[in-house]
C-alpha cells in the first residue's frame, strides 16, 4: 500500500496524520500479526508464504515446519481450547468448517476468523491465494502455488504414456489384519494425487473420499498395487510382517508381483504446499523407472 | 427323628440363634413359633442345611448334615419357601419335575418314572388339571400347593421309606383367609397318606395349633417352650413370647386350639 | 400334553441345528460380488490364481464360520447371563464385560501399538484382555460380601462398570485423533470379515469350554429360576453354580467380542425368540439358543454384505434395527 503524494498546496498537518493513521490501520488489518491455526496444513501454507513469523500457536497435531515445536498449542478439531486462543490475542484464527461452535464464540470475541474447507488439489490453490490475500503475503502465495504447479507438472510429464496400474491407496488397515481397510475412493485430494502420479484409483468408481474395503472387494477387484500411506516409521521387523499380512489374499496382482509399498512420508498425508513432493513419492512407487 | 443340637448362628456379627435345640420325632409335625426376629426362618435354614451353625449340630436320623452331600439330603428332605416368583415361564409340571433333579444324574433327564412321581403329588395337592398351564399364571394358594407338590415329589422315595423331611417356611403368610385353610387341611392329609416329618416355621399362632401336635417357641433366638402344642400354647407363654394378653381354648368347630389376642402387655416403664 | 424333555430336546435341536447348518452352507454363496461356483471348487487351477476360489475360501466363509461362532455364543451367554440374574431383559454386555473389551480395543487403536502374539494381532488380545479385566472388577465387588454373589450386587456392579468404562472410553475417544475416532466407532459396530482363519481357531477352544460348562449348568439354571433359596433347597451347590455361569457367559462374550467386537441385541432377541418357541427349560433352551444364534447372525452378515454393494453395512446396524423393534413388542407384549 503506498502513499499519495500530497497535494499541491497547504493541507491542515492534523489530516495528514489523520490519513496516515487510517491507512495505517486498514494496513493493519490486511496483516494480521497474530495468527492461529488449528489446521496443520494450513500451519504449512502459512509458514510458505512467508507468514510464518505471525503465527503465534498452532494445533496439538501441528508438526512443519521445525519451528513449529516451539509454538503454543490450542488444540485441534474437537477439542479447540477457546480460553488459551483468545488469551493469546489473536487477530486471525483458521478454523475448520465444521467448527461451529468455536467460530460462534470467536464472533462474539470479535476475533476473526478464515474458514478452511477441506477439499481436493484445487483447493490447496485456493486456500493459498486465500492466505495470500488474508495474510498480505499475495507474493509469497502465489509462488508457493508456483512450486506446487511445477512441481506437479514434473510428475505429470514424467508418468505420461506410461501404462496406470490399478492403485489401492490405503490410509488406514488394523495393524497385521485385513480389517478396517480404509482405501481413498474416488473424491478428495489423495485421489487426485494418485491420478497424478500415474495410477488408476482401484475405487474411482466410488463417489466419496473414503470407503471400508472387505476382503472380498479387495479379492474382487484386484488390484495391480497396493500402497499403504502411514504415520510414523514402521520397523523394519514389522514392515515385513505387514507386508505379510497382505498375502491372505494371495490372488492379487499385488501380492503376486510383489508391489505393495509402504510410505510413511507426512508429505502424502498433508494438503498443503508439499503435496506436490508427496504425489512424487507416490509416483516413484508405481512408476520406479520414471524416476532414474 | 430331625434334631438340632445347641446349635447358634450369627449374622456377621449379629447373634440370631443363640444355643437352640429341639428334637422332631419321625413322622411329627413340629411348628416354630415366634415374633418377626426371633430367628424361625434361619433356624429352618439351618435345619435344611443352607446355613451352617457356628456352634452346634443338626442331624437326620442320626447323621451330622454338615456331613451330608447336598444331593443326598435333597432327596430326603425339601423345603417350600414363603414365596415363589419364577424367573421364566415354566409349566407346573415343569416346576414339579424340577423336584426329581436331587435324584437325577449329571446329564441324566427325568423318565417316565419321575413324570409318574410328578403327577402323583400333583393329585395329592389337589392341582393336576394345572399341569401343562405356566405356573406364573396361577394364584397365590395354587402356586402354594404346586411348590408343595413339587416338593412331594423331591422327596417321593424317602417318604416310601418313612424317613422323608418337608420343611415349610411361613407357609400360609402370603395367602388369602380361604388358602390358609386349603394349604392347612392339605398338610393334615399328607401325613395321613405317607409318613413323612413336618416342620413349619409360622407366626400365625391359629394355623400352628390347626396343624402342628408339637411346638418350640423361639424367642430372640433361644427357645423358650417346647413339647405338644397343648402345653405350650398357654396364655403365659404367649405373653411371654409376644407381649400380648390372650385367650386359648378349644374350638369345637375348628377341633383344635385357638387363640384370641385381648390386649397388649405393657412393657415394664410404659404408662 | 407337552411332549417330554428328551423328545422336545430332539426335535429343537434337530430343527435349529438344520437352520444353521443351512445358513452356514448357503451364506458363502452370497455376497456383493457375483463368483462361479464350480471354479471356486476346481481343484485343478493353482490356488493363488483362483480368484472365485479366494473369494469363497478366504473372503466368505471365514466370516460365515465367524458369524455362527459370535452368534451360537453371543446367544447362549445371554440365556446363561438371564439364568444367572433371574432377569430376562439381561445381555451379553449387562455386566460389564463388552465395556472392558472395549476399553482395551479403544486404547491399542489409539496407542498405536501393534504388538502381535501367537499370530494374533494386537486388537482382539487388547478387547480380550479388557474383558477379562471388566470381568475380575465385577466379581471382585460382588464377592465383597459373604463370600457369596448376590445377583443384586452382580447388576449393580456390573452396571456401575460399565458406566465407569463407558466414561473412560469416552475420555480416550476425546482425545484421540480423528483417524483413530473413526476406527473406534467402527470397531463398535462390529465386524465379522476375518478375512482369515486365525482367529477362528484362536477362539474355538475357548469356545469349546465356555460350551462345555454350559452344558453343565442348564439344569442348576432352571434352579436358579426358583429364586437362590428355592434352588439351595434342590441339592445344588449355588455359588458353585452362579459363579460357573458368570464365568463361562463371560468368557464366551469376551471371545465373541474379541472376534467381531460388540455386536448387539443377538444376546437378548435369541434367548426370547427361542423360550417363545421351545419353553423355559434351560436344558431345551441353550442348544437351541446358540444354533439359532449362530443361522440368525449368519443371515444378518448376508444382508450386511449385500444390501448396498459394494459398501457393507456393519452387521451391529443389521442386528439392532431388526433388535430394536423386536425388542419394544416384547415390552409392549409383557406390559
Amino acid at each position: 500500500m503506498s502513499r499519495r503524494p500530497p497535494a499541491a498546496g497547504r493541507r491542515p498537518l492534523g489530516a495528514v496524520v489523520a490519513c496516515a493513521i487510517a491507512i495505517g490501520v486498514i494496513a493493519a488489518q490486511d496483516r494480521p500479526a497474530r495468527i492461529i491455526s488449528l489446521i496443520p496444513a494450513v500451519t504449512e501454507m502459512l509458514f510458505a508464504i512467508g507468514a510464518g513469523e505471525r503465527v503465534v500457536a498452532v494445533s496439538s497435531f501441528d508438526d512443519y515446519p521445525p519451528q513449529v515445536r516451539q509454538l503454543e498449542r490450542v488444540g485441534a478439531l474437537l477439542d479447540p481450547d477457546l480460553e488459551r486462543i483468545l488469551a493469546l490475542k489473536p487477530d486471525l484464527v483458521v478454523v475448520y468448517a465444521s467448527q461451529s461452535d468455536l467460530q460462534r464464540q470467536l464472533g462474539r470475541a470479535g476475533v476473526p476468523t478464515y474458514i478452511y474447507k477441506h477439499a481436493g488439489l484445487a483447493g490447496v490453490v485456493t486456500t493459498l491465494r486465500d492466505l495470500g490475500a488474508r495474510t498480505g503475503h499475495q507474493e509469497g502465495a502465489a509462488r508457493a502455488i508456483q512450486e506446487i504447479e511445477r512441481g506437479m507438472e514434473d510428475v505429470r510429464r514424467r508418468v505420461a504414456g506410461r501404462p496406470k496400474p490399478r492403485t489401492m491407496l490405503v490410509f488406514g488397515r488394523e495393524a497385521l489384519a485385513i480389517r478396517g481397510v480404509y482405501a481413498s475412493g474416488g473424491v478428495g485430494f489423495l485421489h487426485e494425487m494418485l491420478v497424478a502420479a500415474g495410477g488408476e484409483n482401484l475405487f474411482a468408481d466410488v463417489p466419496r473420499e473414503a470407503i471400508q474395503a472387505t476382503s472380498e472387494l479387495i479379492l474382487a477387484r484386484a488390484p495391480d498395487v497396493i500402497l499403504e500411506l502411514r504415520a510414523g516409521e514402521i520397523p523394519q521387523s514389522q514392515l515385513q510382517d505387514e507386508i505379510d499380512t497382505w498375502r491372505r489374499l494371495a490372488s492379487l496382482p499385488a501380492v503376486r508381483s510383489n508391489r505393495i509399498y509402504f510410505i510413511t512420508d507426512p508429505r502424502t498425508v498433508v494438503p498443503g504446499p508439499r503435496v506436490a513432493q508427496g504425489t512424487e513419492l507416490i509416483a516413484r512407487a508405481l512408476h520406479p523407472e520414471a524416476f532414474r | 427323628m430331625l434334631r438340632a443340637a445347641d446349635v447358634e448362628f450369627a449374622y456377621g456379627q449379629t447373634a440370631v440363634l443363640r444355643g437352640v435345640s429341639l428334637a422332631v420325632p419321625t413322622g411329627g409335625f413340629a411348628g416354630i413359633l415366634g415374633p418377626n426376629g426371633s430367628g424361625k426362618t434361619t433356624m429352618l435354614k439351618v435345619l435344611s442345611g443352607t446355613l451352617k451353625p457356628s456352634k452346634g449340630v443338626v442331624s437326620v436320623d442320626g447323621v451330622d448334615v454338615s456331613r451330608t452331600a447336598r444331593h443326598t439330603l435333597a432327596r430326603r428332605m425339601a423345603v417350600v419357601p414363603q414365596e415363589t416368583h419364577l424367573a421364566f415361564d415354566y409349566t407346573v409340571l415343569e416346576v414339579v419335575l424340577m423336584g426329581r433333579y436331587p435324584h437325577l444324574g449329571t446329564f441324566e433327564v427325568e423318565g417316565p418314572a419321575d413324570i409318574a412321581i410328578a403327577r402323583d403329588a400333583l393329585a395329592a395337592t389337589g392341582t393336576s388339571r394345572f399341569e401343562d398351564r405356566l405356573f406364573a399364571t396361577l394364584s397365590g394358594g395354587e402356586k402354594q400347593r404346586v411348590i408343595i407338590a413339587a416338593a412331594l415329589a423331591q422327596v417321593a422315595g424317602a417318604a416310601a421309606g418313612g424317613g422323608a423331611y418337608l420343611l415349610l417356611d411361613e407357609p400360609t403368610a402370603a395367602l388369602d383367609l380361604a388358602y390358609q385353610l386349603e394349604v392347612s387341611a392339605l398338610l393334615r392329609t399328607l401325613q395321613q397318606r405317607r409318613p413323612i416329618t413336618i416342620v413349619v416355621s409360622t407366626h400365625d399362632l391359629n394355623f400352628a395349633a390347626g396343624v402342628c401336635r408339637s411346638l418350640v417357641l423361639l424367642s430372640e433366638g433361644r427357645v423358650l417352650a417346647a413339647g405338644d402344642t397343648g402345653d405350650v400354647l398357654t396364655p403365659a407363654n404367649i405373653r411371654a413370647l409376644y407381649g400380648v394378653e390372650a385367650d386359648v381354648r378349644t374350638h369345637d368347630g375348628a377341633g383344635h386350639l385357638v387363640v384370641v389376642p385381648i390386649a397388649r402387655v405393657p412393657a415394664a416403664g410404659e404408662g | 400334553m407337552i411332549r417330554p424333555i428328551r423328545r422336545r430336546l430332539l426335535l429343537a435341536v434337530a430343527g435349529f441345528g438344520t437352520l444353521a447348518a443351512a445358513s452356514i452352507l448357503l451364506a458363502p454363496l452370497a455376497g456383493s460380488t457375483s463368483i462361479d461356483l464350480r471354479r471356486a471348487f476346481d481343484t485343478s487351477l493353482p490356488f493363488v490364481e483362483n480368484v472365485d476360489a479366494q473369494i469363497f475360501f478366504v473372503a466368505r466363509l471365514p466370516r460365515t464360520l465367524a458369524g455362527a461362532l459370535v452368534g451360537a455364543a453371543l446367544a447362549a451367554a445371554g440365556v446363561v447371563f438371564q439364568g444367572l440374574l433371574r432377569n430376562p431383559l439381561a445381555t451379553p454386555f449387562t455386566l460389564g464385560v463388552s465395556a472392558g473389551a472395549a476399553l482395551g480395543a479403544m486404547l491399542v487403536i489409539t496407542s498405536g501399538w501393534t504388538f502381535g502374539w501367537a499370530g494374533l494381532p494386537a486388537i482382539p488380545i487388547a478387547s480380550f484382555a479388557g474383558s477379562v479385566g471388566a470381568v475380575t472388577i465385577v466379581y471382585a465387588l460382588a464377592r465383597a460380601r459373604h463370600g457369596g454373589l448376590s445377583t443384586n450386587v452382580l447388576l449393580l456392579a456390573g452396571v456401575t462398570l460399565n458406566a465407569f468404562f463407558s466414561a473412560l472410553i469416552l475420555f480416550v475417544q476425546f482425545f484421540a485423533d480423528y483417524a483413530d475416532l473413526y476406527r473406534m466407532l467402527r470397531w463398535l459396530v462390529g465386524d465379522l470379515d476375518v478375512a482369515s482363519y486365525q482367529p477362528i481357531l484362536t477362539a474355538v477352544p475357548l469356545l469349546a469350554v465356555a460350551f462345555g460348562v454350559f452344558a453343565w449348568l442348564a439344569r442348576p439354571l432352571n434352579l436358579l429360576s426358583l429364586g437362590v433359596d428355592g434352588a439351595e433347597t434342590h441339592g445344588i451347590d449355588v455359588r458353585r453354580a452362579q459363579r460357573a455361569a458368570f464365568f463361562s457367559a463371560s468368557l464366551a462374550t469376551g471371545a465373541a467380542v474379541s472376534i467381531a467386537g460388540p455386536i448387539g441385541f443377538v444376546g437378548i432377541i435369541i434367548p426370547h425368540l427361542v423360550r417363545l418357541i421351545v419353553g423355559a427349560d434351560h436344558r431345551v433352551v441353550l442348544p437351541s439358543a446358540a444354533l439359532f444364534g449362530a443361522a440368525f447372525l449368519v443371515g444378518c452378515d448376508v444382508l450386511a454384505r449385500t444390501l448396498m454393494p459394494p459398501v457393507e453395512v456393519p452387521v451391529g446396524v443389521i442386528t439392532a434395527i431388526l433388535g430394536g423393534p423386536f425388542f419394544l413388542w416384547l415390552l409392549v407384549r409383557r406390559a
